[in-house]
């Protein structure tokens, strides 16, 4: 019989292959898709996100983490998406331009997927108009930007000029990070959001995106 | 007292004529400064500021020719442009593709130490003579992510620890033997070397307490006790927030603290020094993130009067910023940092 929680379990030890397994056995039981989504990967990435943040899990276990919650996903997705279930919201993330650096933008994608948020990786070195485009193309509601060096934060202030000059800011929330980020420095440049790790960075998106809905 | 001998005196737990200071920068913010001050060469700008740069020394590289923008592991890079001046980062990986060390050993070629001519040293040492001389060393997992990639390298962890260990035992032999070979060549002569590898995050370790003492203590330990051997001290270099391993790396044996990026999660100036103060000398302390990019001349001021009051407590400080000062640090900043240290450290 199909087992949630060994999905969450699973999720949480990295074990792909495992994850997978059960969650092919849940659809084959039509346990409803939701259920696996929230009971399954999201409850174990909300658990990964909590060690991450207690410092019980470092980075090398939330890739895994990740991973193995991504191979569950990638097996629901199609059903997610024929039952027209609703997700978190939707977001792009990218490192501005001039910046290569991804870890961080990595792993905050792959929280916010985990969360239950669609996320669209616009990858690295990204230019304001990729994220203008993004917003207009996908109807994205946050964008998440990371940049590492202090050489690159000013990108992030181009970005925030781009969208307010496309006319985008008041149905998109941005949301900043990256190693020399701060909250001050966000609301200096207009984001609406900082986070400064990957797993507040889907507490934040929750906020932002209630924000948004009311 | 000559640059050499402030950091000796420090070095060796005396009191020395003033603090010392040490100096790093990227080419674009280094050549700012240069032009700022009118300086016409290092030495100049180090006699300006009042600079003891501790000066490295490395083999020069005569091994097989290498594929143009490739390095000598094999890893390709590109030249990234920001506002205003460029990166060479690392974007592709050899050992990426790898699921074994039967599968690296058949088809990679290992950099081979022979692939590196040491004969110039001597007279490149004689050439500064009144400066701390740095060579030797090892960053062994910064390598391995380039060869694998950052993802991977991380995730081999957990997955693929044979292949961490395989890896780690090549670059750290090679480094072992780099770094032998420097004091063979220049012998008692070397006053530090660098056993780094960056551990930490804005916010944390990361990677786990166990995986650090599994991949990489024991063999930053032989490097500790090459150096020693020889009479050299260690400077160990980890970016971020790093508390919770830094009574690790005592009981290594390290002598060195860089950089106190103090503004990370723990790493408050006031806490090393109690946790620390007695067991360490500490290098750095200068913000590069905040105070010395987007900080006023006071604020830089202000923060040099601090590490001062806080850090050296001991006699134990070398002052310099906290990694490479980068362009958008303007020079009016760099100057502020080493006058105000000039000023306030020298009745210490």
């Amino acid at each position: 019989m199909a087992n949630l929680q060994a999905i969450a379990d699973n999720v949480i030890t990295g074990q792909a292959p495992a994850v997978s397994e059960a969650v092919q056995e849940a659809i084959d039981e039509n346990v409803p898709v939701q259920d696996i989504l929230h009971q399954g990967l999201i409850a174990g990435m909300n658990i990964v996100g909590a060690k991450f943040k207690n410092n019980e899990f470092y980075i090398p276990e939330v890739l895994i983490a990740a991973r193995a919650m991504k191979a569950g996903l990638e097996l629901i997705r199609p059903i997610l998406l024929e039952a027209k279930v609703e997700s978190a919201g939707k977001v792009c993330v990218g490192t501005v331009k001039g910046d290569l650096h991804d870890i961080g933008k990595n792993l905050v994608g792959m929280m916010l997927e985990g969360a239950g948020f669609e996320v669209i990786d616009l990858g690295v070195d990204v230019p304001p108009e990729t994220f203008v485009e993004s917003v207009r193309e996908h109807g994205v509601q946050i964008v998440c930007m990371s940049a590492l060096l202090t050489t690159t934060m000013a990108s992030l202030q181009t970005t925030v000029e781009a969208l307010k000059a496309a006319g985008l800011t008041d149905n998109v929330r941005v949301m900043i990070g990256g190693a020399p980020i701060t909250q001050e420095y966000a609301d200096k440049i207009g984001a609406h959001g900082y986070a400064p790790d990957a797993a507040s960075a889907t507490e934040k998106a929750r906020e932002l995106v209630a924000e948004l809905v009311t | 007292m000559t640059p050499k001998e402030r950091w000796l005196a420090v070095l060796n737990k005396q009191t020395p004529d003033r603090i010392p200071t040490d100096y790093w920068a990227t080419n674009e913010a280094h050549q700012k400064l240069m032009a700022h001050l009118g300086c016409t060469t290092e030495r100049d700008l180090y006699t300006r500021l009042h600079i003891d740069r501790a000066i490295a020394v490395a083999p020069n590289y005569i091994g097989p020719p290498l594929a143009k923008n490739t390095d000598v592991f094999g890893c390709g890079h590109k030249t990234v442009q920001y506002d205003s001046g460029t990166y060479n980062e690392c974007v592709s990986h050899p050992l990426a593709q790898y699921t074994s060390t039967e599968a690296i050993d058949t088809h990679y070629t290992w950099p081979n130490p022979d692939w590196y001519d040491y004969s110039h040293l001597p007279a490149y040492v004689a050439q500064w003579p009144d400066y701390p001389i740095r060579g030797g060393g090892s960053e062994p997992f910064l390598i391995y992510k380039k060869l694998r990639g950052d993802v991977q390298a991380f995730m081999d962890l957990i997955e693929n620890p044979d292949i961490v260990h395989y890896c780690l035992d090549k670059l750290f032999d090679l480094a072992y033997t780099n770094t032998q070979r420097i004091y063979e060549t220049v012998p008692n002569q070397i006053d530090l070397s660098y056993v780094a590898e960056d551990m930490g995050s804005q916010e944390s370790l990361l990677f786990s307490p166990q995986h650090i003492h599994t991949f990489l203590l024991p063999r930053m330990k032989r490097m500790i006790n090459l150096a020693h051997d020889a009479g050299v001290f260690v400077f160990f270099h980890s970016d971020g927030a790093i508390h919770d391993i830094i009574p690790d790396m005592i009981d290594l044996g390290i002598d060195v603290l860089n950089p106190i990026q103090w503004r990370c999660q723990n790493m408050d100036r006031e806490t090393l020094i109690k946790d620390f103060g007695n067991q360490l000398i500490f290098h750095g302390g200068v913000d590069n993130q905040h105070t010395l990019a987007f900080g006023s001349i006071d604020e830089v001021k202000i923060e040099v009067r601090d590490n001062i009051n806080i850090l050296n407590q001991h006699n134990r400080y070398i002052l310099a910023p906290c990694h490479n000062i980068q362009a958008v640090s303007p020079p009016e900043n760099i100057v502020a940092m080493y006058e105000a240290v000039h000023e306030l450290g020298t009745s210490i």
